[in-house]
Formats: structure tokens, sequence, C-alpha cells
């Protein structure tokens, strides 16, 4: 008697393993089902590329036996207000651009990111979205292997590269929105560099034998928008009591680092024609209180929303103490109460930029190439919608002022411009931020560029991989569609454009293309491509791919016009509208 | 045998006076026994009188930013000249902030932003479950059912998500944020509250009350939910803690007390990136909460000791 609960207890643990291995066998194809399929949903996936190749080889292994077919694309007339007139494939290398109106940036802006090129084939194939967001393929030093949301981005080396080959065969591209997260990573080593160290951060990085501090001089410039499309907003001087109000001195002079400066002017002065006309307003809260009694009564104010994204940007070291600042002040100085917003990066580009934030915003500019218009076009265009009605007082001048190419000759322009922005304040400067990114002490091949993000496949620690740390995630990979610079830097490692900056200057260097020239008035551009440069899928650049990628961007009736927002922010701001646009 | 309960001598002199053996009398006698509930009432007072007298304690408004005021920077360590800080230096015990504000002057006025979300939520909480699990316990049927298994739904979900998905669906915000932390703690409260009342309801004291013709409000509320209050203090007292650790950790999260509000989980999670290199601004907010925290619990712990019958007590024994 006494043994039965032994027994019972070896009995049922007999039969407890009996059922285990039962359950186990009969798991087993549920394990195996996903283990069966993996292999079925990778197949798509290794197949695609497979599938792709002959695909996109066939071209290439047609391309010299097949008749080129030149495409072009044009607008029906010069009506619609943008600067591009057509752009044609004249034989398999040579591209030209007719222009509707003089540009003589138009170097500088074909040397930016969002105009790289991607294969016509593969553009049709995707649609214009889809896989076209995360698997661009271009002609860089490195080809996208996995995009790991919420991770990382991981590059391979692309062999047949025509440049330079990248040092390293991985480059891992990872993210971290707080200074200290990332300096604390560099600091165990486990990245190899990191953008923008907090200002607070500076000296000890300096202080570190293991690291080195990279100094960048790229112009920029953080301000706060008003859109005048809501109230109060909607009255000039309500935007100018702002302007009067804050204390930039005080903001620059506590949140940003040495070196920072506070605006006269919305472009920074190393841009030609940036600083011409009337200094900005000087901080004057008696008059703004007086402009704000004139619109609200006698000590009466409004509330509103103060939105911002909690991303570490140049212009923006520390998004939220600059914008509990604003709120104070705006308390303090001008009564008016003010409740903060963090918004998702994303949402808050979309919104921005779309006008459609109901009170201030904080955002900034860091210039992609050394011109005016990239500042001043680029916001204040008729097309942009992003502080509420455009200004035809600024748009006007600036329209005319792009098509001259002497800076001399435009300057009188560009002070009426920068007269009536003072005047009519869209928004308001608040700083130039000076900005440092930070590497290991023994990394080579580390890019101080002030224009165009650091290049991955020049950098060198050594071994096999490198590890690259920036603010955030990029939103998306055909940059294209994309304006934000972390979308910018992991683009730019895949795909090029036709002409590139100098790594130390905003000098436009050849790159897809070995040259591009101009007529006399800068009405035509004709670009004469590399030879034998591939495309990671092994296809062959040619002229069509540099239509079919601008028409994408260009022409909102291009089938393949769809992209991740539709917006091709930087095709209708930089060229003054799409062909083909909608009428809203 | 049953056990024989002594009754030791210093509290004979107690037995004549039945209303001074009260249970409320022997609670707090057997509360004051225990020292971790003295130390919990101790901090708990101190952190009341910093509450109520914050303006007279606080050397400056927790908002306002000394830039131009003083001759200090921005995460400024702290400053206390008795320990040999410079005298021309202005003194400020817990340093500054990322935008210039005393560190000391906003935790003090954080304390009463931190016991008003404790006793608002828990007052939400138990108001709410009391009569939700009365109501369940005591009707029972059909609304007995549906309450409790909204309840259950309401308990099948992270408490900690389930509240940030609130927020998120009422918007940031301290109140909203205290609002959803009423929500989320408001079944404990109702499940407490109903097991008592069912095991209460059918005592034929609660029979006697109904033969001589009590109504069923009268029933609930005198003869069955007192029965309930012990177990629901104990509850409330633990929740309030509770309550606080949670609003902090949404306003870390930027989902509860917004900027410039003095509020210690905002602060906390303001200055997060700083643990380095100003660590003064992630300690001193992290120990106000815990502080807060601990001293709800350790009179929560106490009262729970007190109030249960079935623990033993200094003073009366069983054999």
């Amino acid at each position: 008697m006494k043994n039965k609960p032994y027994l019972l207890f070896i009995l049922m643990l007999i039969l407890g393993l009996a059922l285990v291995a039962c359950g186990g066998t009969a798991e087993e194809p549920a394990v195996e089902e996903p283990a069966v399929e993996e292999p079925a949903a990778e197949e798509p996936a290794a197949e695609e590329p497979a599938a792709e190749e002959p695909a996109a080889e066939e071209p290439a292994a047609e391309e010299p036996m097949a008749e080129f077919e030149p495409m072009s694309v044009a607008a029906p007339n010069c009506d619609y207000g943008g600067k591009i007139s057509s752009i044609e494939a004249v034989d398999e290398l040579t591209v030209v651009f007719n222009m509707c109106k003089p540009d003589p940036a138009f170097l500088a802006k074909a040397a930016f990111t969002p105009f790289g090129i991607q294969p016509s084939e593969w553009i049709a194939e995707t649609g214009g979205t889809g896989e076209l967001l995360e698997h661009p393929i271009g002609t860089g030093a490195y080809m996208v292997e996995d995009w790991v949301r919420g991770d990382s981005v991981i590059f391979k080396r692309f062999d047949d590269y025509w440049g330079t080959p990248a040092i390293a065969e991985t480059a891992v591209l990872r993210w971290n929105q707080e200074g200290a997260a990332r300096l604390l990573e560099l600091q165990a080593g486990s990245v190899d560099q990191i953008t923008n160290v907090s200002p607070d951060d500076f000296q000890s990085v300096i202080d570190d034998p293991d690291l080195q501090l990279l100094p960048y001089a790229n112009p920029n410039v953080l301000y706060l928008a008003m859109t005048n499309t809501f109230a109060p907003f909607d009255d000039i001087r309500v935007r100018q009591a702002v302007a009067m109000g804050v204390d930039r001195q005080r903001i620059v002079d506590n949140f940003y680092p040495d070196g920072s400066s506070v605006p006269d002017y919305f472009t920074p002065c190393s841009i030609p024609n940036g600083c011409v006309g009337d200094a900005w307003y000087d901080f004057d809260p008696d008059a703004a209180n007086a402009l704000l009694d004139e619109v609200f009564g006698e000590g009466e104010r409004f509330s509103t929303t103060i939105f911002y994204r909690d991303v570490f940007r140049t212009y923006l070291p520390e998004p939220s103490l600059v914008a509990v600042e604003f709120q104070t002040q705006l308390m303090d100085n001008l009564g008016i109460e003010v409740d903060i917003e963090v918004m998702e990066s994303g949402t808050f580009i979309d919104e921005s930029t779309n006008g459609r934030l109901d009170g201030f915003y904080l955002l900034g500019w860091g210039a992609d190439y050394p011109h005016v218009t990239n500042f001043l076009d680029f916001h204040f265009s008729a097309e942009n919608p992003q502080f509420g009605d455009p200004f035809p007082e600024i748009y006007e001048k600036l329209e005319e002022a792009s098509t001259i190419a002497d800076p001399a000759e435009a300057e009188p322009l560009y002070v009426e411009a920068n007269n009536a922005i003072r005047e009519l304040v869209p928004m308001v400067p608040i700083a130039h931020g000076s900005a440092a990114h930070a590497a290991r002490a023994d990394l080579k091949g580390v890019q101080q560029r002030p224009f165009g993000a650091d290049y991955l496949y020049l950098l060198d620690n050594g071994t096999d991989t490198v590890v690259y740390m920036q603010n955030n995630e990029p939103i998306s990979l055909y940059c294209a569609d994309e304006t934000d610079g972390e979308s910018l830097r992991p683009c730019q490692q895949v795909v090029e454009t036709l002409l590139d900056y100098a790594l130390d200057s905003g000098e436009t260097v050849p790159a897809l293309a070995t040259s591009c020239e101009g007529n006399e008035d800068s009405t035509v551009w004709t670009c004469h491509l590399r030879e034998g440069v591939l495309f990671h899928d092994g296809s062959k650049l040619d002229a069509n791919d540099v239509v079919a990628s601008w028409a994408a961007g260009i022409d909102a009736a291009n089938p393949y016009h769809v992209g991740n927002t539709g917006t091709y922010g930087y095709y209708s701001y930089l060229w003054d509208g799409l062909m083909n646009a909608p009428e809203e | 045998m049953a056990a024989i309960t002594e009754i030791p001598s210093d509290n004979i002199a107690d037995i004549g006076d039945y209303k001074a053996n009260s249970l409320w009398r022997l609670t707090v006698r057997r509360l004051f026994r225990q020292r971790s509930a003295i130390v919990g009432m101790i901090i708990l007072a101190v952190l009341i009188i910093v509450a109520v007298f914050a303006p007279l304690i606080a050397p400056y408004d927790p908002t306002a930013v000394l830039i131009g005021v003083e001759d200090v920077k921005k995460r400024e360590a702290p400053c206390i000249h008795l320990l040999g800080c410079p005298e021309d230096q202005p003194q400020h015990i817990m340093g500054i902030d990322g935008n210039v504000r005393d560190v000391f002057s906003r935790i003090v006025y954080g304390t009463r932003v931190s016991l008003r979300i404790g006793l608002f939520t828990v007052t939400i909480a138990v108001t709410m479950g009391t009569l939700l699990g009365a109501t369940a316990g005591f009707i029972g049927g059909w609304l007995d059912n549906l309450i409790m298994r909204l309840m259950d739904v309401i308990l099948a979900f992270p408490f900690f998500l389930l509240a940030i998905a609130i927020v998120f669906v009422l918007g940031p915000g301290l109140q909203n944020a205290m609002l959803a932390i009423a929500i989320v703690s408001m079944p404990a409260y109702a499940r407490v509250v109903r097991a008592t009342v069912l095991s209460v309801r059918e005592t034929d004291y609660v029979e006697a009350s109904r033969a001589l013709g009590a109504s069923n409000i009268q029933i609930l509320f005198s003869r069955i939910l007192p029965n309930a209050l012990p177990p629901l203090i104990v509850l409330a007292t633990l929740g309030i803690a509770t309550a606080i650790l949670d609003t902090a950790a949404l306003s870390f999260l930027g989902l509860g007390a917004q900027p410039p509000t003095p509020e210690w989980g905002t602060m906390l999670g303001s200055e997060r990136n700083q643990i380095f290199s100003a660590p003064h601004l992630v300690f001193i907010p992290g120990f106000a909460i815990s502080i807060t925290v601990l001293a709800f619990n350790l009179l929560g712990d106490g009262l729970r000791d007190a109030l249960d019958p079935r623990l033993v007590h200094a003073g009366v024994k069983s054999d």
C-alpha cells in the first residue's frame, strides 16, 4: 500500500513523458510548417532577385543588340509654372534637360540625392512604390541588403561599382534619437561614427583619446513657423509681434553650442545673396505687446500649441528644452499661453509641410546644395503650403531671381524677397546652429562634408563591417519622395545622382554624368553619362534610366508617380512645380 | 479545542468600555505598534506638510526660468553653501535643470502634484469600483455577469499598455493620465467589493435587517459595505503608490503631465539623457518618486496587518 503513491507517480511520469513526446511529434509539423513556409516565403524573396536578375540581365544582355529607343518626358507647355520643359534621352549616354526658364542652379540641384537614378525597369516593376520604398536599386558603392525595421539598414559592398569600391564589405546604419545614447554607443565601441553630438558632450568627446570630434559647417536655420490659414496667424500683426517678442539671443546662448548664431536673415550668410536686405527685428517685447493689444485688446491674448518632433538636428540640438523655452518666453514676454505637443517625426513632417498645424511649430533646414534657392525657393515658393497661403510678394521675386545666373545681378531681387519675408513673417528665424559628428579615433576616411551626407564606403575601421549611427530611422529609401535627412543618408549610399558635391565644398563634381553643360542662358542642360556603369541588379545605366527616374518624380501624370506620400517635395519645390499636376 | 484568546493585562481596563474597543480604535492601536507603518506615516506626514506649505518652502517659482535673473547655467550641479559652495554663488540645493529652473522648487511643488495624482486616481477608482462591485454582488444575475465580464476584459489587457492606449485616445495630459490609471485600477476594487457583498449578503444579521423592513439600499450601505472597508482601505493605500508610479511613468513617456508642470515623472523623462552628465537631474526626481511610493506601501502593509484579523498581532495571541 505504501508503494502505491510512488507507483502512481511513476505511472503519471511515464504517461506525461509519453504525452510530451507525442505532443512533440504532433507539434513538429506545426513547427515545421512555418519552417516550410519560411523557405516558401523566402523563395519569392530569393527568387525575386533571381527572377529580376534574368529580367534585368536580359535587357543588359540585349542592350547591345536591341535598338535604343530614347524616352522623354515633357510638359504640354510651360504654363504650368515649373522650370522643366522636357527631359529627353538623345542617345544611350546623353540626356538633355530643356528648361522653361533659365536655371543657373541646375548643376547644384542635380547633384542632390532625391534626384538619384534607378533602373527604368525597376521603377516600372514596382509601380513607383511598394518594394521601391525599401529596396532601391542604384549604382552606388553599397547596395541595400536588408532593412530591419526599428533597428538598422544593412548594406553590402557592390563589387561592380564604377568608382572606388567600398573598404568595408558590410556597412550598418543604425539610429537612436538620444544624443547621450549615441555617444554611449560610440564610447562602448559598438558603433564607429555617430551624428550630432549633443552640445553638452562636445568637451567630453574632445577629452576622450578614443574619440574624434568632427565639426562640420552645414549652413542651417531653425525657425518658429506659423500657418497663415489658421487664426490668429492670419493676422500679420500677430506674426510680427511674435517676431519681436522672442528673445532669440537667449535661446542661442543657452541651448546651442559655441559657434552658433542668431540669424539676421532666413538664409545663412555663407550662401551668396542669403544675407541681403534689412536685418531681422530686434527683440522688443513692448512693441510686440502693443501689436497684440491692437489685435486682441488690452491685455487679452490667445492660447495655442507648439508642435515639434523630438529629433536631434543641427539646427535644433535639444528640441524639448527649446520648446519649453519658447513656451516660457511666449508666456512671459507676450502673455501667450502655449501647450507643448511632441509629434512622431514622419507625421510631424507631413503635417507641417502641408500646412496642417494650427499652432506654432519648430522646424529647420540644413542646406542640401550651396545656393540661395535651396533655402528661399524651397520654403517660400508658390507651391509650398507649409506657411499657409504662399506670399506672392516673396515668391514672385524668388522666381525672377532664380533665373539669373550672376549673383550680383540677382542681388536686388533677393533684397526685395528678404525684406518681404521680414515684413510678412511667415516664420521667425531663430538660430543658425553649429554642430559636430563624432567617430572612433582610429576610424579612417571620416568626412566633414558641408553638403551631402557622409559616404560610408570611405570609412575604414580595419574590419569588414562599419557601423554608423544617425538620429532617426529613415522614413523610406525612395528619396525622390522624401525630404528627411535621415532618409537621404541611406539613399545616398545606394543611389547616385548625375553629379555630386565635392567632399570638402559645395562644388559639384562628376558622378553618373561625366559632365553637364548648359547653354548661354542656362535654359538647356546636356548631360553626358559615364559609360559602363552598372546598377546593383546588373543592368546597365543608360539615358532612359535618367529620364524614367526623373519622370517618376517631376511628372504628376506619370503612372509611377506614387512614392511614399506622393508629395515629391524636392521635385515640386526645387523645380517650381510638377508637370501635369492635377488642378486643386 | 478551539483557540483561546488571551487578552493581555494592559488591555483589560478597556474591556469595560465597549466603544473604546471598536474596530477602528483597535486598528489604530495595532497600526502604531508597527515600525514600518510608523515610518510610512512619518514620511507621508512630511510629504503632506511639504505639499501644503510648498509656497513657503520653495525658494523659487517652479516654472520660473532663471536666465538673466541669477548667474546660473543650465544643468548646474547642486550648490549648498554649508557644504562649501562659494557664498557668491546662488544656492540651489538640488541644482538647476536643463531649462535653468531651480530643481528643489520643482521637487517641492511636485509633491503637491504627486499626492493629488494618488488621491484623485484612487478616489475615482474606489468609487467606481465599489459601485460596480456592490451592484454586481448584490443584484447578481445577468447584471453581475455583465459587470464582472467587463472587469475581466479590462484585466485581460496589460495594465500599463491599456493605460497608454486610453491616454492615446483621450489625448496626453495629466488629467487624462489620471483618468486612465483610475479606469485600469477599477477592476481590483470591484472584485474585492463584490466578493465581500457575496459573502455577507446571506448572513443572519442581513436577513434580520431585511425582516425588519430595511430597504435594499439601507442593507447594502449600512450592513454589507462596511464589511468591505478594511480590505478596500488597504487596497486603496497601496493603490495610491501604484497610481503615483504609473502616472509618473506615463509622464516620463510624455503622455502625462505636460511642461512646464513640475511633475516628477516629467522631470525625470525630460532629463533622462543627462544621467551621466548631470545625474542629479535624474536621481532627485527618481528618489522623490521612490520615497513617496515607499511611504504609501509601508502604510498599506501596516494597515493590512492591522485590519486583518487572521494575522497575529502584538497584544493578541492565539494558542
